[in-house]
Order: C-alpha cells, then structure tokens, then sequence
C-alpha cells in the first residue's frame, strides 16, 4: 500500500466530487489544487522508480484472483507524469479560456476534466489488464460530457461518434481480456509478457486483432480514427489535454503495454502481428498526414497530425527492439508537450480573432507574436528539429529501427517527418510572411498565452537540456531493460 | 437443517395480504404500515436464510411434518437464499419508495394494490423456496393473477394491456402444468429431489424431455423471452407506475430462477444430456434475444416500453448463460439476474419519480427534467452505464462470467453475440443519458425533484449498483458459487 499512488489518482476523482457538488466558484480552486496535489505526488514517486522500486496498491478483489491492483513502473510512470503536469498548466489555461469564451456548465467542464485525468492516471498505474480496464472505460465516460458540451447538434453528434468508436474498443478488450484470463489464468502485466509462450496462431492472431481494435481506437490507427476530427467540436483546453495527450495517450500507452508486458517480443516475433501494426502504421502515416494537408480548419489539421504522429509511437512498439520502446516512451511525451502547444495556440488564435481555417491567418504572426512564437517552436519540434523536444524521440525510433534492420519503419518515419514539415510550416510561413489582416487583432488574454509559452518552454527544454533528456532516457531504458533484458 | 423460515418466507406476505385487505376499506394508514412491515419482515427473514446458507446451511419446511416425496417440501439451498435475499430487497426498497406516488395515483384503491403488491411477493417468495414442482406452479399463479390485477389498476389502456398479459400469461402457466403432467406420469412424483432420482435412473425419456419441453416453453413466456415477450412492453407502460417499479425488476428474474432450478437440480446434467438440443436452442434463443431486445428498446419512444425491451435484452444474457450450462457461464446467468434486478429497479424507480413529478414519460421529454433532478438522473445514469456493461458496475461482471463460459466452452460466436448485444445496448442507454444532461428544450419545469425519501432510494438503487459490482467477487464466493450445481 503506497499512499502516494492512491493520492495522486484519488485527488482528481475527489475533486471533480467537489465540483460537481460544490459552488460554482471554487471549480477552478478544486482543480488547482487537485492537479498540484496529483504532480507532486507523481514526482514523489519518481525517485523511488529510479531507484528500481515498483510501488503498488491492491485495492478489493474483482474476478477471482484479479484484484483492483496498481503498480507504478517507469513507463506508467512516464505517463503519468505526462498527464499529471500537462493538466496544471492546462488549468490555467482552461480558467483564461472560459472566461475569453464565455463557456457555460463549467461545473460540469471542470468536474468532468479532473474525472478525465483521474481517470487517465489510473490506466497509468493500473497492474493488470481488468483495472487497465476499468479507467480506460472510465476515460470514455468523463470525456463523453466533454466533447459533448456545447450541446449544439454538432457537438451531439461528435460525441455520439466518439462513444461509438470508444465502446466498440472497450468491448474488443473487454472480449480480449476474458479470452487473456482464459488462456493464461491471471491478467498482471508482466514485463516481457505473460500469456502462454506456445499459443496457436489462430488463438494469437485473434487475440492481437481484439487488443489492436481495443487500443487501435483511442490511438486512432486508421482505420479507427475518424472519432478524433469529430470531437474536434469540443473546448479547445480539451482538444489539447485530452484528444492530443491523455486520451490518445492512454491508447497508445495500451499498445505499449500489449505488446511488452501480455504478448511480449519473444511470443510476437515469431509472428506476422507486429508486420500487421507495421502496415497499419505506415497507412496511417501516409493517408493522415495527405488528410491533414487537405484540411484547412485548423483544429482538425492538428487532429490528423496527431493521428500521424501517435502512428510513430505505436511504430516504435511494434519494431520489438529495446530503442523503439525507449523512442516510443520518448516520442509519447515529446509529441505532448508540442502537440498541446500548438492546440493552445489554435485556442488563442480562436479567442482572438474567431478564425478557425488556416487560410485566415495570414499575416497574424506580428499581432499575437507570443502565440506565433511558440506555435513555430512547437511545429519544428514536430518535424525534428535539433535541439527541441521531437528530435530526440525521433532520433531513438530511427535507431531503433536500424537496430531491428527494419528499413521500412525507417521510411516512415522519415516520411512522416517531411509530410509534417509540409502541413504545419506552411502556417508558420503565412503567419510571418503574409500581409496582416485590416482590423487590430491583440494578443490572447494572459492566462492563455502563459500556458502557451510555458508549454513551449517544455519544448525547448525537453529537447536542448542534458539534464532532462537523460532523466527522461533513463527512465524509458530502465523500461526497456525489464522487457528485454539486460542493464538499463 | 429443519427449520420454518422457508415456509415463513412466503407466509409472512401472504397472511399480510389476507389483513391488509381486510383492515384497508377501514384503517388505510394502518394497511400501509403492515405492507410495509411485511416486505421488512420478508426481507429480514430472507437476509438470515441468506446468512445460514452461506455458512453452508440448508434449511427446509416439511409441511405438517410430513417428510418427503409424500410431504411438501419448501428449501433454502444457496441458490434459492440468493435469489430470495435480492428479490425481497428490492422489493422492499421499491414499494417503500413509492408511498408517494402510489397514494397519488392511486388514491382510493391504494388498499386493494397493497394486497395485490403482496400476493405478488408471496407468490415469488414461494417459487424462489418450493421444492415440488406442482407447488412452483400454485406460487406461479398467486404471483400471476396479483401481477395481472396490478396492470389492470393503470389508467388508459391498462384494462387492454392487461387482458393481453392474461392470456399469454395463463398459456405460460398452462404450458408449465402441462411439463409437471408429463413428469408425473414419468416418474410417478412431483418432489424435485425424487423426480431427479428417477430421472436420472432412467425414467421414460420421451415423457421426460417432452416435459421439459413444456415447462421450458411456459416459464419463458413468463420471463419474456424473445420472440415470447410480447406481453411485456404493454404490461410495464400501462400499469401504475408503482406496479411497473415492483413487478419489471422481479417477475422475469423469478421465473429464471425457476429455469435453472428445474434444468439443473431436476433434470441435471444427466437428463439435459439426452437431449442436447436443449441446451443448444436455449443459446440460440437467448444470443437472438440479447442482441434484438436492445435493438427494440433502441428505436422505443416511451421510457417504460423501452426499459421492459432492455428486460428482453438483458433476460436474453441470462438465457444464454444457462444454455451454455458450465460453471462459468451459470455463475454470469444467477449474478445477472441480480445485477438486471438492481438496474432495473433503479431504472423504473427513477422513470416513476419522473413520470409522478414531471409528467416525463417519454425518453425525448427526458431534456424538461434537466438539472432539476440531479440525484434521480446520476442514479440512473449509473444504472445505464450499468447496463452496457461498463466495469467495474455490475452489469460488467455479469457479461463477464457469461462471456468467459462461451469462450471456456468454445462457442465464439456466442461470445461475439454478447460483446454485440452490449454494443447495442448502448444504443438505447446512451439515448437516455444524453437527453438527461445533454439535450435542451425550450419549456423550462419549475419542479424539483422529490420527495426526500424517493430521490434517497433512487439514490441507494443506483449506488446499489455499483456496490454490487465492486462486491460481486465476495458475492460469488459467498452465495453463487455454492449455487452451482455438482457435475455442471
């Protein structure tokens, strides 16, 4: 029983209790504090983590010898601390956005946000695969009010879509989980993978495709994705938490964990399974990044470059090498850390100037120069530009896949670099370059452009200090090392 | 263990009945109190049997101390305590919650309801603890001709409604006396344990699988299953609202119940052998059920007729779990048919609480009650969720056992039926969370909701459904697995 794990996942569940119960007024309090409360503790853990410790709660028993069980190893570790220190900044950000548009429920915004991380820190520590489960479902339910919240008919629809796509996920795990418990007689994670190491193919492929289609559509792998441009209708401070880090996150953190710790490399090599997620992959990458050229609302080209990107990710577990997990791990956080920069951005472009198509912002990089600043930071950090935070993952996926002589991944991920150089630095260049429009436009409020600078600050540090990327590199080898072997 | 509390179990209602229709024309606040004492007596009475048996008790009534096969027999076995112990809970939290309403509408035969309300309990009490078959049949009817004269006591379209309950209603009942003639002309007695013996000995086994036949096609019209529900949707929408809060939750289940007992303790293993189509029809049948139930309940305008549809659906899971007649399987079938109890309680609690306070009756009008019924619409929620089957609420762990007994038996077409019926039962249970918090009208309802004591129990149900499905492990250790019959 470590109460630092039980904290960091209890305080935003208590919190949205707070808020939904509570004044309207302390909302954003409960929140601040709860997204401190949750930080700290995750960075409390940290040092414990390096130190080779898994600390782990066991909560009551749910099957016969499967419990309600939570054990913190460094790659949900990692992804904790993604979700856990995203949503303090995207607090305030979410607190300057309000006001800026005038959202309505925000009880219900703000309760249902903290349900949302409580929820994705949950599937961060979950240790094994029914409480996995039961937050990934729980993730579904407290985003479902979120991309519904404007209530127009669009925003009805959207979300209808996405429970759609997410429930169907859920119940290919929840089939995949049976089937696992089946198999195997016990669901914990194990690093390098617990199911039976002879499986018939039949039994393997099956099971793969029912944990591919599970974790596939929260990682919005084509052909699973067409839920992330619909919810796109949501609030731009969950567009950007959410539908570019927690949620998709938390699908691709399941692909992680299918591949490492259920099926494992030894059990999958063997197989066509991961030349199957190779080919999903690289589909996802070509086909996304030419959706995301053709887009010209900006919020929507963001979503498809993050179909591109967590498509890279999920690559870098499938290449079933020690470096593409450490890139994957690498890449999960990096993409965040630009990804919400640039969603913060399309939001404060948005409560500036109403413009939402990329053809309206020509010229706008003078008048709002902090938010065009860190959106070019954040738009070369995607494409690889050394010395901000992509290069870095990217770098160890491209390793990784020299490592497993693997020349295809390479090509796509190297391709999907040029293509994100071809939708993202085109807005760059008419930003700067382009005459600016006729009517003053200002700078977003400050409680908006903070966030926005403080993100892209992430960006540059995450990828020009020493210091961090080896943190970082060390906590993703330590991972990699308990699933292949060997020493950290 | 002799003892009289089985006997008591449906006697305590009875006698209750006999006073509380006698004293009702004089002393009605007098005749409520016994109603209400009753069912707390029944309910206490079943909670101590439940206790006793899962210490490994099993307690049995001889009638005038005569010992079977010439006596009459009543049991509490760990089956029987179970079903006994959720069905008088549910009774007992279902009428006292609906004081209210029930004075309301209907005023001056509230007397005569309270008997028949009591008759109906006792009628399923006895077919929950009888151990002879043609005395399942005389509880049958007290429980049917109460339930009839319940619908009939509705407003417009209830006397209609009601007649159609009847007649298909009495075939069922016909069709089961006619299956208790064939096993008596098979084995000469009408004991269970003494029919068993014989026929596993050997007994004619034409007669006895035409019996089975029989009773199998009379007690599924009683627990409507598809295509033989007809009489339910009508029988739900058109009786009182207290009625359809009593009689949806129980009446199926009870009559499942009766399924199993006569399957598995009657038949057995040995006896469902020789005739394996049987089993095999009941899967088929049950798989239909489950997916088309949901598909009806989803397309339903009314809020009752939809949730009677989602019965179909939901008894269809349990059918399926019997059907597939293994150890896990049977576990999912007897839990689910608490877990559906429970859902359904909650849910025709809340839609009498909003049909009696906000004139609400159908799922579109669900918007006008919007923030003015913040617990009753929580409650149900958690009950629709619950009924999609989202971990970790109860209706998850019912799937659960179901699904891991079709993969056990290798039936994955059974298994991707219940992964599609959940499917689609989110169809209809998102339909009514979406217009509780989502949906706007234009008429804004200067109600609350209320009264105190209905919105708490509303309350209790819906978190009744998650207790029992963070408790369903302890559940099944308890009572269900004890339940399981040998050699299955």
């Amino acid at each position: 029983m470590d109460p630092r794990v039980l904290g960091a996942m209890a305080a935003p569940f208590a919190a949205a209790a707070a808020i939904y119960l509570g004044r309207r007024r302390g909302a954003e309090a409960w929140t601040y504090a709860a997204a401190g409360v949750s930080l700290a503790l995750a960075l409390a853990l940290l040092p414990a983590v390096r130190a080779g410790v898994a600390p782990e709660v066991r909560l009551m028993g749910l099957l016969p010898g499967v419990d309600l069980f939570f054990r913190v190893d460094p790659l949900g570790l990692t992804f904790a601390l993604l979700a856990a220190g995203l949503w303090v900044v995207t607090s305030v950000y979410s607190s300057g956005y309000v006001r800026a548009m005038g959202l309505e429920n925000r009880r219900r915004y703000f309760a249902c946000f903290a349900a949302s991380i409580g929820c994705a820190l949950g599937v961060a520590f979950a240790g094994n695969v029914l409480t996995f489960l039961v937050f990934y479902e729980g993730l579904t339910l407290a985003t479902y009010p979120l991309v519904a919240h404007k209530e127009t008919d669009a925003a009805l629809a959207g979300a209808r879509r996405y429970l759609a796509y997410a429930l169907t996920g859920g119940l290919a795990l929840t089939a995949a989980a049976a089937w696992t418990w089946m198999l195997a007689g016990t669901l914990d994670f194990v690093p390098g993978g617990f199911l039976p190491p002879r499986l018939a193919g039949g039994a393997l492929a099956g099971l793969f495709a029912l944990y591919a289609i599970g974790y596939g559509v929260k990682a919005a792998v084509m052909p699973l994705h067409a839920w992330l441009p619909g919810a796109m209708v949501a609030p731009t401070p969950v567009s950007a938490l959410l539908h570019a880090v927690a949620v998709v996150k938390a699908g691709v953190f399941g692909c992680l964990r299918m591949v490492q710790y259920v099926f494992g490399p030894d059990t999958l090599s063997s197989s066509a399974a991961p030349a199957v997620l190779i080919a999903a992959c690289g589909v996802t990458v070509v086909a996304g990044s030419i959706a995301a050229l053709r887009q010209d609302n900006l919020k929507r080209r963001l979503a498809y470059s993050t179909v591109v990107h967590l498509s890279l990710i999920v690559l870098g577990a499938a290449l079933l090498a020690p470096h593409g997990t450490v890139g994957a791990m690498l890449h999960m956080v990096n993409h965040g850390f630009a990804k919400i920069t640039l969603f913060f951005c399309a939001g404060a472009i948005y409560a500036s100037t109403h413009a939402e198509t990329v053809s309206r912002l020509g010229g706008l990089g003078r008048h709002m120069p902090w938010t065009f600043a860190a959106f070019t930071v954040a738009s070369l950090a995607l494409v690889g530009f050394p010395g901000l935070c992509g290069f870095v993952g990217k770098l160890i996926l491209a390793r990784g896949a020299i490592e497993a002589s693997q020349m295809v991944p390479l090509a796509i991920l190297l391709g999907g670099s040029l293509f994100t150089a071809a939708y993202l630095l085109p807005i760059v260049r008419a930003a700067y370059f382009d005459p600016a429009p006729n009517d003053a436009v200002r700078e977003a409020p400050g409680l908006m452009v903070g966030p926005l600078v403080a993100t892209s600050a992430l960006v540059v540090v995450f990828g020009a200090l020493p210091a961090v990327i080896n943190l970082q590199y060390e906590l993703a080898a330590r991972a990699a090392a308990q699933i292949f072997g060997g020493a950290p | 263990m002799n003892s009289t509390l089985p006997a008591l179990l449906f006697l305590v209602p009875f006698l209750s009945a006999l006073l509380c229709g006698a004293l009702g024309g004089y002393l009605r606040g007098a005749a409520r109190w016994i109603a209400l004492g009753a069912l707390a007596a029944t309910a206490a009475l079943s909670f101590a049997g439940a206790a006793l048996a899962a210490a490994g008790e099993r307690l049995v009534t001889h009638m005038g101390g005569w010992a079977p096969p010439l006596g009459i027999e009543w049991r509490l076995d760990a089956l029987s305590a179970f079903v006994a112990a959720f069905v008088a809970a549910t009774a007992l939290i279902v009428h006292g919650a609906l004081g209210d309403v029930r004075r309301r509408e209907l005023g001056e035969r509230e007397p005569g309801f309270n008997t028949c309300a009591l008759l109906l309990v006792s009628g399923l009490m006895g077919m929950i603890a009888s151990a002879d078959l043609f005395n399942l049949f005389v509880h049958l009817e007290v429980a049917s001709l109460s339930a009839y004269a319940l619908v009939a006591s509705g407003g417009r379209g209830a006397p209609r409604a009601a007649v159609r309950y009847l007649v298909i209603g009495s075939l069922g009942a016909s069709l089961y006396l006619l299956g208790v003639g064939h096993v008596y002309a098979a084995t000469g007695t009408l004991n269970m344990d003494d029919a068993a013996a014989r026929i596993a000995a050997g007994a004619d086994p034409r007669l006895t699988i035409l019996a089975l036949a029989f009773m199998i096609s009379g007690l599924a019209i009683k627990m409507g299953l598809f295509p033989l529900h007809g009489w339910m949707p009508g029988a739900y929408a058109r009786a009182p609202l207290s009625a359809a809060a009593l009689m949806a939750p129980l009446v199926t289940k009870v009559s499942a119940y009766a399924l199993i007992r006569i399957l598995f303790w009657v038949y057995g293993p040995a006896g469902l052998g020789r005739a394996p189509i049987v089993a095999d029809l009941l899967c088929v049948t049950g798989a239909v059920a489950l997916i088309a139930g949901a598909l009806l309940a989803a397309r339903e305008a009314d809020l009752r007729r939809l949730l009677a549809y989602s019965s179909v659906s939901q008894m269809g899971l349990v059918v399926l779990g019997i059907g597939l007649a293994n150890a896990a399987a049977l576990t999912g079938a007897i839990l689910h048919l608490a877990n559906d109890a429970l859902m359904k309680a909650t849910l025709f609690v809340g839609a009498a609480e909003l049909a009696h306070r906000f004139g609400v009756r159908e799922v579109g009008d669900l918007a006008r009650v919007r923030a003015r019924a913040p617990w009753t619409a929580a409650a149900m929620a958690v009950a629709a969720f619950s009924l999609v089957g989202l971990p970790p609420l109860c209706g998850f762990f019912g799937k659960w056992y179901v699904l891991m007994g079709a993969l056990e038996s290798g039936r994955p077409g059974m298994a991707f039926a219940i992964v599609a019926g959940s499917l689609a039962s989110a169809f209809y249970a998102f339909r009514i969370v979406e217009r509780l918090y989502f949906a706007r009208s234009g008429e804004a309802c200067p109600e609350r909701e209320g009264p105190a004591g209905l919105v708490a129990a509303c309350a209790l149900l819906g978190g009744g459904v998650a207790a029992l499905g963070l408790g369903s492990d302890r559940v099944v250790a308890l009572l269900v697995r004890a339940a399981i019959p040998g050699g299955v």
